[in-house]
């Protein structure tokens, strides 16, 4: 592919192609980003996307703020992976320091880190049951997702913002007392997952609007840098956990998940990144019943106290980088620490939506506007970590097609499809 | 993992414009500790592109992303990617420092070898004022369209907050 292709420019598209905007307000989640559209009839000839509309400035204001005020910000950075950006921190600033974190304290952190897999993945699948017009499946996922936004409330204390890893440990035990409610969770989504399985994989509608539509092939998938379950749908076999281990996944045998292990063949598709996001729930369930049942004991934190831990950062200096597998893909921070200062002298941050931006364009050429809604939402999209759509149609005009416009589009083909 | 092997291929191919190395190794683990690699290496400006393509080449690399660092009289650029992936354990990060001073702010794009680099050039080029020559789209990503401002310089702090300022005030401005 070259780059051509990926780049085309709404300004140069032929007469017999038309420009339809869609955006601001995002056809799939409720997050800004504008895509610009050429459309042939129905067909996607060329996409312009233009995010930015959410971007607030954090690595900025992170760089005018002390280490531990920078960690609580980078919490705020998503309200979704609220535990993958502070993971990715606090080992981009361990890594820079040189801070231990004793073996508890990294269990706890992949425990979280899992339980926020578990209830990302169900709020993608139901929010990509809506495009469809399944509403019935969205109340059924979300209502089962519930169980995990229960405990991350019992074990931390909030819903989102968990406020759990601090440099050198964790802010929080889970207790012998709390373990009981994990376990009850786990066998909950145990004997849950198959019948998720069947309500996704084995239903002819969700098959129709979801198989050949979006396709990312493996070599487009390598070549843009993608991520997360995009990639790894595409038969990428990339997962952070299992590439280049850390906290308790160096432990076990964690193992990137393709349409292959589901025993079907690779196609790259939104059915294929069902398939590796419902697999990854049960892979999930499996990582944090190990960490249950292998939780080392031991201290917490290795500098408790948070005004020795702030001197420790201060008379530190180095760069770090900090890695995590969110559930949307690999976070990425780094970092630079100058002594003497008590701010980051430099702080980036890479969320998985920055990597699959580019990912998008292949996926929707080709398709039609009634599946711009699925195909927008099949990378599990998330503007406020990263930062409108725009339709362009074949006689160059603009016009804007709202949220309410295409999920209706959308519903109405699957409504044709099914007779 | 050869390390070594790694460094050396690369400065074979770059020659005199290779500057520097080092290599941090990280024990991960609490039963059967690993290890992981963090590499990074240093070169001229002019040799960055035959780096990369020297990367492509012969390592498959993902790029996470391009960071950019104010470092006074100039700005420094870490290429960051991970070479390796596939495997457990296999992968290691690889980042690429290269060093513009800020009276010439120039670099060539490296999206003719890895595609999936535009989004972090383009960001660059708007947040530090950075010229990539010969990127297919130099339009403002993040930034609105039109911005010229370049947040992440800190010399032009005051710009910055000036325009900010502006369109705050034109945002919340009585109809």
């Amino acid at each position: 592919m070259n780059n051509q292709s990926i780049n085309l420019d709404v300004g140069q598209c032929a007469a017999t192609t038309y420009t339809v905007p869609v955006g601001p307000v995002h056809p799939a989640l409720k997050e800004p980003i504008r895509f610009s559209f050429n459309l042939d009839g129905e067909r996607i000839v060329g996409v312009d996307i233009k995010p930015g509309f959410a971007h607030r400035g954090i690595e900025h204001m992170g760089m005018k703020r002390n280490l531990v005020q920078a960690l609580y910000l980078s919490e705020r950075i998503c309200g979704i992976c609220s535990i993958s950006h502070p993971l990715a921190f606090t080992q981009a600033v361990e890594n820079a320091a040189g801070i231990e974190v004793p073996p508890r304290a990294q269990y706890i952190r992949t425990i979280i880190g899992e339980l926020e897999r578990v209830h990302s993945h169900l709020l993608w699948a139901g929010v990509g049951a809506h495009e469809l017009g399944f509403d019935t499946l969205l109340h059924l996922t979300w209502n089962v997702r519930e169980k995990s936004m229960d405990l991350l409330e019992e074990l931390t204390g909030n819903r989102v913002d968990y406020a759990i890893p601090i440099y050198s440990g964790v802010r929080r035990d889970i207790p012998e007392r709390k373990a009981h409610l994990a376990y009850e969770a786990l066998e909950y989504y145990k004997g849950l997952l198959q019948d998720m399985i069947d309500a996704f994989l084995h239903d002819k509608s969700v098959e129709m609007r979801t198989r050949n539509v979006g396709v990312l092939t493996y070599e487009q998938a390598v070549e843009l840098c993608a991520v997360g379950p995009t990639a790894r749908a595409s038969g990428v076999k990339k997962d952070v956990r299992q590439d280049m281990p850390y906290l308790a996944y160096a432990d076990m045998n964690v193992k990137a998940i393709t349409p292959e292990d589901y025993g079907t063949e690779t196609i790259g598709d939104v059915y294929d990144m069902i398939i590796v996001r419902l697999l990854e729930v049960a892979q999930s369930i499996e990582i944090i019943e190990f960490c249950l049942e292998n939780l080392p004991s031991g201290e917490l934190m290795s500098i408790p106290k948070v005004p020795a831990l702030l001197a420790t950062l201060k008379k530190a200096s180095g760069e770090g980088l900090g890695r995590h597998e969110a559930p949307r893909g690999e976070v990425i921070h780094y970092v630079r620490l100058e002594e003497g200062v008590e701010e980051p002298a430099a702080w980036k941050v890479k969320a998985p939506t920055y990597s699959n931006l580019m990912a998008w364009v292949p996926m929707f050429l080709g398709d039609e506007i009634a599946d711009v809604p699925i195909i927008a939402a099949s990378i599990d999209p998330c503007m406020c970590c990263m930062d409108r759509v725009h339709l362009a149609d074949a006689s160059g005009i603009a016009s804007e097609r709202t949220k309410e416009e295409l999920v209706k589009l959308s519903r109405e083909k699957t409504r044709r499809i099914c007779g | 993992m050869n390390v070594a092997q790694i460094f050396t291929s690369f400065k074979e191919a770059l020659g005199s414009a290779y500057l520097e190395d080092r290599t941090i190794e990280r024990k991960v683990g609490t039963v059967d500790p690993g290890t992981v690699y963090d590499l990074w290496i240093t070169v001229e400006r002019e040799a960055l592109h035959d780096a990369v393509a020297h990367l492509c080449a012969e390592y498959n690399p993902h790029i996470s992303v391009i960071s950019g660092d104010d470092i006074g009289d100039a700005v420094a650029l870490n290429y960051h990617f991970t070479v390796g992936w596939g495997e457990r354990y296999g992968e290691a990060t690889f980042t690429i420092r290269t060093v513009l001073p800020k009276s010439d702010l120039v670099i060539p794009t490296i999206t003719d070898v890895l595609p999936g680099a535009q989004t972090s050039e383009r960001e660059k080029i708007e947040f530090y004022g950075i010229d990539v020559v010969g990127i297919p789209d130099d339009r403002n990503l993040f930034l609105p369209e039109g911005a010229t401002i370049h947040p992440w310089r800190r010399d032009l702090e005051e710009e910055t907050a000036k325009e900010v300022k502006r369109m705050v005030k034109w945002e919340t401005r009585d109809e």
